[in-house]
C-alpha cells in the first residue's frame, strides 16, 4: 500500500512544461532518491507535494487523502519541504529550530536542543547567531528546523549541497538514522549518483518532466538518461 | 474676493494681490533663464507644473469660495470628501506596481485612517464643524494618510519581492501567511512613519510647518497655532498607522492565495 501516491502531476511554469506526468509511488519509511539533469523537474515536485505550488493536473495521494482536501499549513506541518536555499530566520539556531513550535504555541526545550544535535551540531552551537552560519552548518539549522515538527515527510531538496565534504557523511547518516529510527519518509532530491546509491532504498530517475525509471538501489544500473 | 481670513491676515485685496504675484513671477523668468543657461532643463517642466498648480488652485479656491457661502454646504462637501478618497486611493495605488486591483486595498486604507481621525478631531472640537476647517483639515487627513500608504505598500512590496525565499522557508514550516508576513508588515509599516516622525522631531526648529505658518499670516496667536500644528500632527501620524496597518492588513490577501501561496504576479 502506498504511502504516498503520486499519479500523472503536471506543471507548466512560466509557459514551459516542466512536470509532463510524473507517476510514483512511495512506501511508508523509505528513503527515495529522486535524481535528473536541472529542469528535470524534482524540485518542482517537491515544491508541488509541499504545495508551495499546486499542480495543473493529477493528484498526490499522502497517507489515503488527497493533498488538496488537507488544510495547507497541516500538510506543510506533516510533509515538511528542506529547501535547497537554507535560508535562516533572524535569531539564533535556537530561534531558529524553535519556530514551528512557536507558531504552534508551545516550545518544547529538549526537543529543540536534542534536534539541534541530532542534525550533527554541538549544544553550544544553539545560541549562535543563525545568519553567521557556514552555508553547511546552515543546511544543518534546516534540517534541524524540519525534524523540529516531527513530520511523516521529509521531503529534502540538496540536503548536502554546500556542506563541506568531509561533513557530508555525517549528514548522510544522521537523516539516515532518522528515517530509519523515527519512521520518516524521504524524498531526497540530489545532483550525484553516488550520493542516491549511498543513502536510498529506490531511486527514481527523472527526466524531462516524466519519471523514466525507479529502481530498488541494490539492483539500480546507470543507463546514461541522467 | 478676499474673505475674512485674507483681510486680517494678509494686508491686501485680492485684486492687489493679483498684481503681486505677476510681479513675483519674475522667479519663474529666473529659472528659466538659469535652466537654459545652465543646461538644466527643467524650464519647461517647471512652467508646465507652475501654470497647473496655479490652475489647479484656482478651481479649487473658486469651490471653495462657492462652498462656504453655500446655504447646503454639509450636501455638497460629501462630493468633495468622496473626490479626495477616490482621488488618493487611485494615487496610491499606482505604487502597487503589479498588484491587481491595488485600489481596492489603497482606498479603504486611507479611508478608514483618516476617517477615524477626523472623527476624534470632530468630537474634541479641534475641528470645528465648519467648512472652512473640515475641508482642509480633510484634505492633511487624506494627503498625508495617502502619502504613509504609498510609502507602507512600496516597502511591503520590495521586503516580499526580496524575500521570497524566507517566506517560502516559513510557510513550509507550517507557517499561515499571516505568520509569515508578520516581521515584514511591521517593519513596512515603521518605515512609511519614520519621515513623518522625523519631522515631528525637528518641528520648530529647522522649518516652521504649513499649518502653523498658514495661522501665523492669518494672524493667529503663536501659542494657539503651535496647539493646533501639534493637534495637526497628532492627525496626521495618528491617521498614518491606521493606514499602514490598514492597508498591510489588507494586502497579504493579494498577496497569498486561499492555500497560504505566494500569488503568481509577484
Amino acid at each position: 500500500m502506498s504511502f504516498i501516491k503520486i499519479n500523472d502531476a503536471k506543471k507548466n511554469l512560466d509557459g514551459k512544461r516542466i512536470l509532463k506526468g510524473i507517476n510514483l509511488d512511495i512506501k511508508k519509511g523509505e528513503i527515495i532518491a529522486l535524481v535528473g539533469p536541472s529542469g528535470s523537474g524534482k524540485s518542482t515536485l517537491l515544491r508541488c507535494m509541499n504545495r508551495l505550488i499546486d499542480l495543473d493536473y493529477g493528484t498526490i495521494i499522502f497517507n489515503k487523502k488527497n493533498i488538496f482536501d488537507v488544510p495547507t499549513v497541516e500538510l506543510r506541518r506533516d510533509m515538511v519541504f528542506v529547501h535547497q536555499e537554507s535560508v535562516m530566520l533572524k535569531g539564533s539556531v535556537f530561534d531558529n529550530v524553535s519556530y514551528a513550535q512557536k507558531l504552534m504555541g508551545e516550545v518544547d526545550k529538549n526537543h529543540v536542543l536534542k534536534c539541534i544535535t541530532d542534525s550533527g551540531l554541538p549544544i553550544e552551537f544553539s545560541e549562535k547567531n543563525a545568519e553567521k552560519l557556514s552555508g553547511g552548518e546552515k543546511k544543518r539549522v534546516a534540517l534541524a528546523r524540519a525534524l523540529s515538527l516531527k513530520p511523516s515527510v521529509l521531503l529534502l531538496d540538496e540536503p548536502t549541497n554546500g556542506v563541506d565534504p568531509k561533513n557530508i557523511e555525517t549528514v548522510e547518516k544522521n537523516i539516515i538514522d532518522f528515517s530509519k529510527n523515527l519512521g520518516f519518509t524521504v524524498l531526497w532530491v540530489t545532483h550525484y549518483i553516488e550520493q542516491a546509491k549511498r543513502v536510498s532504498d529506490r531511486i527514481a530517475n527523472l527526466k524531462d518532466g516524466i519519471v523514466r525509471d525507479v529502481q530498488k538501489t541494490k539492483d539500480f544500473k546507470w543507463e546514461g538518461a541522467y | 474676493m478676499g474673505g475674512s481670513i485674507l483681510s486680517v491676515g494678509i494686508p491686501y485685496t485680492w485684486d492687489e494681490g493679483l498684481i503681486i504675484l505677476l510681479m513675483v513671477s519674475v522667479l519663474l523668468i529666473v529659472v528659466i533663464i538659469l535652466s537654459v543657461i545652465k543646461k538644466i532643463g527643467v524650464g519647461k517642466e517647471f512652467t508646465y507644473a507652475i501654470l497647473k498648480g496655479g490652475g489647479q488652485l484656482t478651481v479649487i479656491a473658486l469651490f471653495l469660495t462657492f462652498l462656504f457661502g453655500f446655504e447646503y454646504w454639509y450636501f455638497l462637501i460629501w462630493f468633495l470628501l468622496g473626490a479626495m478618497i477616490i482621488v488618493s486611493g487611485y494615487t496610491s495605488a499606482k505604487r502597487a506596481t503589479g498588484m491587481p486591483n491595488a485600489y481596492v486595498v489603497t482606498t479603504p486604507s486611507i479611508l478608514l485612517g483618516s476617517s477615524v481621525v477626523l472623527f476624534v478631531l470632530g468630537i474634541t472640537r479641534a475641528m470645528p464643524m465648519e467648512p472652512q476647517f473640515i475641508v482642509p483639515l480633510a484634505g492633511m487627513a487624506f494627503g498625508n494618510s495617502m502619502a504613509i500608504c504609498s510609502l507602507c505598500l512600496d516597502r511591503l512590496l520590495r521586503e516580499v519581492k526580496l524575500s521570497r525565499c524566507t517566506i517560502e522557508t516559513m510557510l513550509s514550516l507550517g507557517a499561515s501567511s499571516h505568520d509569515a508576513m508578520d516581521e515584514f508588515g511591521r517593519l513596512s509599516v515603521k518605515t512609511s512613519l519614520i519621515p513623518t516622525i522625523d519631522r515631528l522631531k525637528t518641528l520648530g526648529i529647522i522649518f516652521i510647518p504649513g499649518a502653523m505658518a498658514g495661522l501665523l499670516i492669518a494672524g493667529t496667536d503663536p501659542l494657539v497655532a503651535a496647539e493646533y500644528q501639534i493637534i495637526v500632527y497628532l492627525m496626521i501620524v495618528g491617521g498614518g498607522i491606521i493606514t499602514a496597518i490598514t492597508v498591510t492588513f489588507l494586502s497579504r490577501k493579494r498577496l497569498f492565495n486561499e492555500s497560504e501561496q505566494l500569488c503568481d504576479w509577484l
